[in-house]
């Protein structure tokens, strides 16, 4: 069911824009734990006071005292959902749409490897390098907040937040897949891919953003990722990820369909 | 039962574009010429036996295999070369060639060295830097480097110098021999001239005429152009009695079919200036025998 030839090639691909998201996300990442004074409350909590309405729109609430909802608020809020989310609408397009638009889709299909192998190889890179990009941002919050704040972090919730948003992204990633299988056009894939997701997180801005639009999260995917609710430990949350990975695998699971019978004009 | 099977096979495009109930069937050991102007449906005819396209009626077969449903089968022993060369970017041409290989699990690299020297092609380049003859010569090797038992080949020497493209001959002349079924669009008549057995031509999507190569070659219909010192002598050399396709100023366009001799003669007796033979595609020289025109 996978060609690892094709997987090699798709990952030799990938990892440059890897680095780049992973070097954004160190930045961020690293800046923001620097912020964090458990005994004053920090400074973006001064920021968060002085401007709520601007911090609220980009999911950034005042925190409690405690790291792992400090890193939740401002680091789960806006950085995690935005720059995996970039990665999967450029990964996915280049992907598939990309080359059954250029042409180059000719050479994978004129072998002996099914349509169903090509689609599913080319998912597997797109997944691996979205696990890679959450796990790098796991294992960086750990590492820094071990040094700055010893034992301060709830490396149990802090896990699970990241899972979490993995599930989101794997969603975010399957959707952008099936835009990709559908469209024979890139500039379609990556338009409609692009455009359902930035639409969800705009509505959720909207809802974050005042008690008017509050019920604009009904009509947006991202309300299913509960950041709040996952370090409390709602169980409503839990099921939240259940749902958004279960979609998720229905997404690739139609994407590789779409793409195994569909007419290609290659 | 021939190799390669099209039975009726029908994709509607709208606006009469597409192809349409179109049969014909390729032979082991032989090259199928498979002609026909811009947008007449080679290409869509190509894909669908690529598995690419579903047909809307009809099917095609390849090896007794369906070539729709049982695509990845036919790719085992399938080579293509596509009428446009895509590679993937930012690869070498020794980088794709032994990804291609890979990719497809073949398992000996036995033909890639023997195809490049036969092709006098260094593929240690990028693939984006290669002229467009290049391109094609890397196609060519991907199309025949893991020995396949049936070839598509689209226009595939478009981009070749003539010495190349009489080496490509002789590569396609060896598969013959060695009883392989080949399919082979092109424009160069010289090329199917030497290599195809039987040649078929589509218009509009439509199959308009399918023989033997002999037969076109022993038809062939010959078209001169000849000036005259005025115009004077090109209207009586028009009044000889030859068959004659058109008379401007003082030259006099001649069709000849069998009797060069006839013309030759009537030639010593005017004050003939020059003679031009003007090149006619393959689809012309093919509709001329077969009485059709072009519309």
């Amino acid at each position: 069911m996978i060609n690892w030839t094709l997987y090699k090639r798709g990952i030799q691909g990938s990892w440059k824009m890897l680095l780049i998201f992973a070097a954004v996300i160190t930045m961020y990442f690293t800046v923001i734990v620097s912020m964090f004074d458990p005994a004053l409350g920090s400074a973006l909590n001064e920021f968060a006071k002085a401007m709520p309405e601007l911090m609220a729109i980009v999911g950034m609430n005042p925190a409690s005292a405690e790291l792992v909802s400090f890193m939740e608020a401002y680091l789960y809020g806006f950085i995690m959902l935005v720059f995996p989310m970039l990665f999967c609408i450029l990964s996915a397009n280049k992907l598939i749409a990309r080359h059954v638009d250029r042409g180059s889709m000719t050479y994978l299909l004129s072998a002996p490897v099914k349509r169903e192998t090509v689609a599913f190889t080319q998912m597997k890179v797109m997944v691996t390098g979205l696990f890679a990009l959450v796990l790098y941002a796991t294992l960086l919050g750990i590492v820094n907040c071990e040094i700055s704040f010893p034992g301060e972090l709830d490396i149990g919730k802090f896990i699970l937040l990241n899972i979490g948003v993995l599930c989101l992204q794997l969603f975010i990633g399957g959707i952008c897949f099936l835009c990709s299988c559908i469209f024979n056009d890139s500039k379609y894939a990556v338009g409609v891919g692009a455009g359902i997701p930035a639409l969800g997180f705009i509505v959720q801005m909207m809802a974050n953003a005042g008690k008017d639009l509050e019920n604009a999260k009904y009509a947006t995917f991202f309300t299913l990722f509960n950041s709040d609710g996952i370090i409390a430990g709602e169980p409503g949350a839990i099921w939240g990820m259940v749902v958004l990975f279960a979609g998720a695998v229905a997404l690739f699971g139609t994407a590789i369909v779409v793409f195994s019978n569909k007419d290609l004009h290659i | 039962m021939g190799v390669c099977e099209i039975q009726s096979l029908t994709r509607d495009y709208g606006n009469g574009r597409g192809v349409f109930n179109l049969s014909f069937s390729i032979n082991q050991g032989e090259v199928f010429g498979f002609l026909g102007p811009n947008g007449a449906g080679k290409t869509t005819t190509i894909r669908h036996l690529m598995g690419f396209l579903k047909p809307e009626k009809g099917y095609c077969t390849i090896g007794g295999k369906n070539c729709w449903k049982d695509r990845t089968d036919i790719q085992k022993t399938l080579g293509y070369i596509p009428g446009e060369m895509v590679f993937f970017d930012d690869m070498t041409g020794t980088e794709f060639l032994s990804f291609m290989s890979k990719y497809r699990k073949t398992k000996s690299n036995g033909r890639t060295k023997e195809l490049c020297d036969r092709f006098e092609l260094d593929p240690r380049s990028k693939l984006k830097k290669m002229s467009k003859g290049m391109k094609q010569k890397v196609g060519i090797v991907a199309a025949f480097m893991h020995d396949p038992e049936v070839l598509i080949l689209d226009e595939p020497t478009s981009g070749l110098d003539p010495l190349m493209q009489n080496r490509f001959i002789e590569l396609v002349l060896e598969e013959k021999a060695k009883g392989k079924a080949i399919l082979m669009s092109s424009h160069i008549f010289e090329e199917v001239e030497r290599t195809c057995d039987r040649v078929a031509i589509i218009r509009n999507g439509r199959l308009a005429a399918l023989d033997a190569v002999e037969a076109l070659k022993a038809a062939q219909v010959k078209k001169f152009v000849i000036t005259l010192e005025n115009e004077d002598a090109a209207a009586a050399f028009a009044e000889e009695g030859l068959r004659i396709s058109g008379v401007t100023h003082n030259q006099v366009t001649v069709i000849v079919q069998n009797n060069i001799k006839e013309l030759i003669s009537v030639m010593n007796r005017y004050p003939v200036i020059n003679i031009i033979t003007p090149n006619q595609s393959l689809e012309e020289i093919f509709m001329q025998y077969y009485g059709g025109d072009r519309s």
